[in-house]
């Protein structure tokens, strides 16, 4: 279990984040990313425990008894959520900076970028970002706590 | 007479707005000024007597817009029958303020008392010069408002919390009749020419258009019965009277201004202000019959009464009821009688509240019998009340006995000209009414007359502050008794203008031969004075009469619904909030169903019809397996079992979203599915391991709960699906079209999430951080030991 979830989880993760990317173009996009990045972290749970993010990779003593509510990990899922949201709201005001509604969304395409050689991007993609980090950070909170019930 | 002057918004609007910017600021200068602030709010009506005296002979509308795509706009309609009303309301109001001063010294809570009565007077000015019907409702329920608070000052005693709550049921309830009567009056009157939405100005000035359209659409009865009830509710009128002697409670100047002056008129005001549009044979069989039976009723309990304050609350009602008689009079009479006697009655029943704020300021008892021979001492008060007390008794040449000559008039033509002899009760009924109002009105005046009882101790002599209001009142009393002419020419016939359906000159006077309605004025003296010996007795007959029970008293009734919803309430709540989250469940999915289907039935939905042309074998056989995975779930035997044969659904359902060529919704499908599996396999050590055994009914219900919800939803999907022959709408065209160009996606989907309707996916992420919060915030107050 915990070998299989050691290999599974950084693929799920890369997956996650391209299906977030390419998801303008191709199936996906950010509520989906979010959610499989979810999943990828329910799978340590399951395997690992709860308290094995603390520990294990945050490096950091977890007092016996202390409960979910002081963990670092879940506080990071607050902030993570609360940065999405300002994000997604952030990129909606963009547009007002240029005289345009809120929420306008515009896209370019870059040329001349190492590697890739010409990117198209589009304003939209922060907006994505945003919903992926709500997604992920708003599951990763009611996870942790209901888990630690 | 020409109208030549134009009302001036900005004066009319200083005129509303000036008490509500006062009543906020007291807070402020009551810290500086203590017990003062009455003479702020003194100064305060002064003004605005002054601004609504500097628009007197005005006649017209002004206005800005206020929600200008529904056509709402902040319009005022300056005429004589608003100038009178505004110029009452603020002119009592200069005299109450310099009452309270006085009569409020060490009271608690003078601030939210003035602040209170400061917003009640711009209400009931708004009221007086609202041009529009929204605006018209919403002052109407903010003088409800203002009483809620006024008769729950002494927010410690019961009694006043009992009746501040019912006041505050019925006006507030009343209130609510008006509205529905407003959208009714807009939505028939908003053919007519020239009247716009909610357009009270327009509908004045096509009152026969109004009517005509009214009639047509059947909406006439429904509204003239809609604004009865508001305007009963408000005017105490028959059988929602009971609330104003409750009212009592609250302090005497409240009572004056409020409860006898200004607020309980507002009705009688609304009745004058649309009586040109809804003016007919309905509308006299209404509010004759209703205005009389109150008269009658509301004469015959202030005869009964004990308590001086109930008597003139009762003895209010009864005059309410003459004012709404008179309007319901189809002949100028009857306008002539409702306008004149709304002046009349605030100079002399606001006048009597004060002195009977004096009386038991100074004598310590408001009642009855335990009082007399009270002129020795409170020598300038028993005049005052001789002059208003007269006055109420309508006796010549006092200025109630024109008004109430007037009705009787308005009485006696409506008989004449009608014929049959039901038509001779209304006459009949209003020198019944008057008979009893003589007497209740020797009874009040015999407090001060004859022997003192040895119970009242020494009095002092009454404050200037408190004796000065009445006695400005029964000096304007007194001026009108002599000379009505004058007060005829220079305030009601404007009044009488506004209301009346056709131009009359109003003439007034002490009769100078004998008519009929001088008979009856005379009949009723006769009979008042005749019967005061037998006071006691008939006061007796009339308890004994009450306690038979043969009518159901309005105020059991009252205390019989409110207890009834109460006790539902509770038992409302014990049934859906028993704190199980599977009866949660069942009452959310039920009612959103119940809704779903209600909307469906009443917008007489489609279903399509179905082939199955375009279900592939593979389709046919993934529904299939999902069909059974269905079944298995609800025959599971454990948690575990269950939940993994439910995943089995979800991923069929996945599976078909493929072959239905939706990448995105089965990508996100099969996501979620995996997360939801996580989930339950780390809660599910939490659960116990096995079902208990369940009732056959619980079975039952749940099954029949089920059932319709997949109903439901199935109906849902049908009547919501594209039927596949016709060609896809506009929007998904523009949509499809617009994606890669506009957006720069080639991904619809997300195209439509992230940009096309990124306001949506905005709420949405709003709502996970919300559960998010939520979840974390209950968990915590639980571990904390709080009841959530």
């Amino acid at each position: 279990m915990k070998t299989t979830v050691r290999v599974v989880v950084p693929i799920v993760l890369v997956v996650a984040i391209s299906l977030l990317l390419q998801g303008h173009n191709l199936p996906g996009g950010g509520f989906v990313g979010g959610v499989l990045t979810t999943a990828a972290f329910a799978l340590i749970y399951v395997a690992y425990g709860l308290d094995y993010l603390e520990i294990g990779v945050l490096g950091r003593d977890v007092e016996s008894g202390a409960g979910m509510f002081e963990h670092r990990s879940v506080e990071a899922y607050l902030r993570t959520f609360v940065l999405g949201l300002a994000l997604a709201v952030g990129s909606g005001l963009g547009g007002l900076a240029f005289g345009e509604p809120f929420l306008y969304q515009d896209h370019w395409t870059l040329y001349g970028i190492p590697i890739y050689h010409e990117i198209h991007l589009a304003s939209a993609l922060a907006f994505d970002v945003g919903v992926y980090l709500v997604v992920v950070g708003g599951l990763l909170t009611i996870l942790s706590v209901v888990g630690a019930e | 007479m020409p109208y030549s002057m134009a009302p001036e918004f900005v004066v009319v609007a200083t005129a509303v707005a000036l008490p509500f910017v006062a009543a906020a600021l007291t807070p402020l200068y009551y810290r500086a000024l203590g017990e003062r602030t009455g003479y702020v709010g003194a100064g305060v009506a002064l003004v605005c007597f002054a601004l609504v005296a500097s628009q007197w002979g005005a006649d017209g509308a002004v206005g800005v817009p206020w929600v200008p795509s529904l056509d709402v706009a902040l319009r005022f309609y300056v005429d004589g029958w608003a100038l009178l009303f505004a110029g009452l309301a603020s002119g009592v109001g200069v005299l109450v303020f310099v009452y309270s001063t006085g009569y409020m010294h060490g009271e608690p809570n003078l601030a939210r008392y003035y602040a209170t009565l400061l917003a009640f007077m711009g209400s009931i000015l708004g009221v007086a010069f609202a041009g529009d019907l929204i605006a018209l409702f919403l002052f109407w329920e903010l003088t409800s408002l203002a009483s809620f608070v006024l008769i729950g000052h002494h927010t410690d005693q019961k009694e006043a919390r009992y009746s501040a709550r019912m006041a505050m049921v019925v006006t507030v309830g009343g209130g609510l009749f008006l509205l529905v009567a407003v959208l009714l009056l807009s939505i028939a009157a908003a053919g007519v020419a020239g009247v716009g939405a909610f357009d009270l100005v327009g509908m004045l000035r096509n009152p026969a258009a109004v009517q005509a359209a009214l009639r047509e659409q059947g909406l006439f009865v429904p509204v003239l019965g809609l604004v009865a009830v508001a305007a009963g509710a408000k005017s105490a009128q028959v059988p929602l009277h009971f609330w104003l002697p409750n009212a009592m409670v609250a302090p005497t100047p409240v009572s004056a201004f409020l409860h006898s002056a200004t607020m309980v008129k507002v009705g009688v005001y609304l009745l004058g202000r649309l009586r040109p549009v809804l003016l007919g044979g309905e509308w006299t069989l209404l509010f004759a019959t209703l205005g009389l039976a109150t008269m009658l009723v509301g004469a015959v309990l202030a005869v009964a009464s004990t308590d001086l304050k109930q008597l003139l609350a009762y003895s209010t009602a009864s005059h309410l009821g003459l004012m709404v008689a008179g309007f319901g009079f189809a002949n100028h009479y009857g306008a002539e009688a409702g306008v004149f006697h709304l002046l009349n009655h605030a100079l002399f029943k606001a006048a009597l509240f004060l002195v009977v704020g004096i009386v038991a300021h100074e004598a310590g008892s408001r009642r009855i019998d335990r009082l007399g021979g009270l002129w020795r001492e409170l020598p300038v008060t028993a005049a005052i009340a001789g002059i208003t007390g007269l006055s109420m008794a309508g006796i010549p040449p006092f200025n109630g006995f024109y008004s109430k000559e007037l009705l009787f008039e308005a009485a006696y033509e409506t008989a004449v000209h009608a014929g049959g002899a039901l038509a001779w009760l209304y006459p009949a009924v209003a020198v019944l009414a008057s008979v009893f109002t003589v007497l209740y009105s020797l009874k009040f005046l015999s407090i001060f007359v004859g022997e003192r009882p040895a119970a009242v101790g020494g009095l002092g002599r009454a404050p200037a502050a408190l004796v000065a209001p009445p006695a400005v009142l029964a000096a304007l009393a007194a001026a009108v008794s002599i000379d009505p002419q004058l007060a005829v020419d220079a305030a009601v016939q404007r009044g009488v203008d506004a209301t009346a359906a056709a131009p009359t000159e109003v003439a007034v006077g002490l009769p100078a031969h004998l008519t009929v309605p001088v008979a009856m004025s005379a009949l009723s003296i006769v009979g008042g004075v005749a019967a005061y010996p037998f006071e006691r007795r008939i006061c007796r007959r009339i308890e004994l009469l009450n306690e038979l029970r043969v009518t159901p008293r309005p105020a059991w009734i009252y205390d019989y619904w409110l207890t009834a919803t109460d006790a539902a309430s509770v038992r409302l709540d014990a049934a859906v909030n028993n704190g199980l989250l599977r009866t949660y469940a069942a009452w959310a999915i039920a009612a959103a169903s119940a809704l779903a289907l209600i909307g469906y039935a009443s917008t007489a939905a489609a279903v399509p019809a179905i082939d199955g042309a375009g279900a592939t074998p593979a389709m046919v056989l993934v529904l299939l397996v999902a069909i059974v995975a269905a079944v298995a779930v609800t025959i599971a035997p454990s948690h575990v079992a269950g939940v993994l044969t439910l995943s089995i659904l979800g991923f069929m359902v996945a599976i078909f979203y493929i072959l239905a060529s939706a990448p995105d919704l089965a990508l996100t499908q099969l996501v979620v599915e995996t997360l939801v599996l996580l989930i339950f396999l780390l809660v599910l050590e939490e659960l116990p391991a096995f079902y208990a055994e369940a009732h056959p009914g619980v079975l039952a219900r749940d099954a029949a709960l089920s059932l319709g919800v997949g109903l439901t939803a199935a109906l849902t999907v049908l009547v919501t699906a594209r039927d596949g022959d016709s060609p896809p709408t506009y929007l998904a065209e523009q949509y499809v079209e617009n994606a890669v160009e506009g957006a720069g996606g080639a991904n619809v989907v997300n195209v439509i999430l992230t940009d096309f309707r990124a306001f949506d996916t905005l709420g949405e992420i709003v709502v996970i951080s919300i559960a998010a919060l939520s979840v974390l915030v209950l968990l915590t107050m639980r571990r904390r030991g709080e009841s959530p």
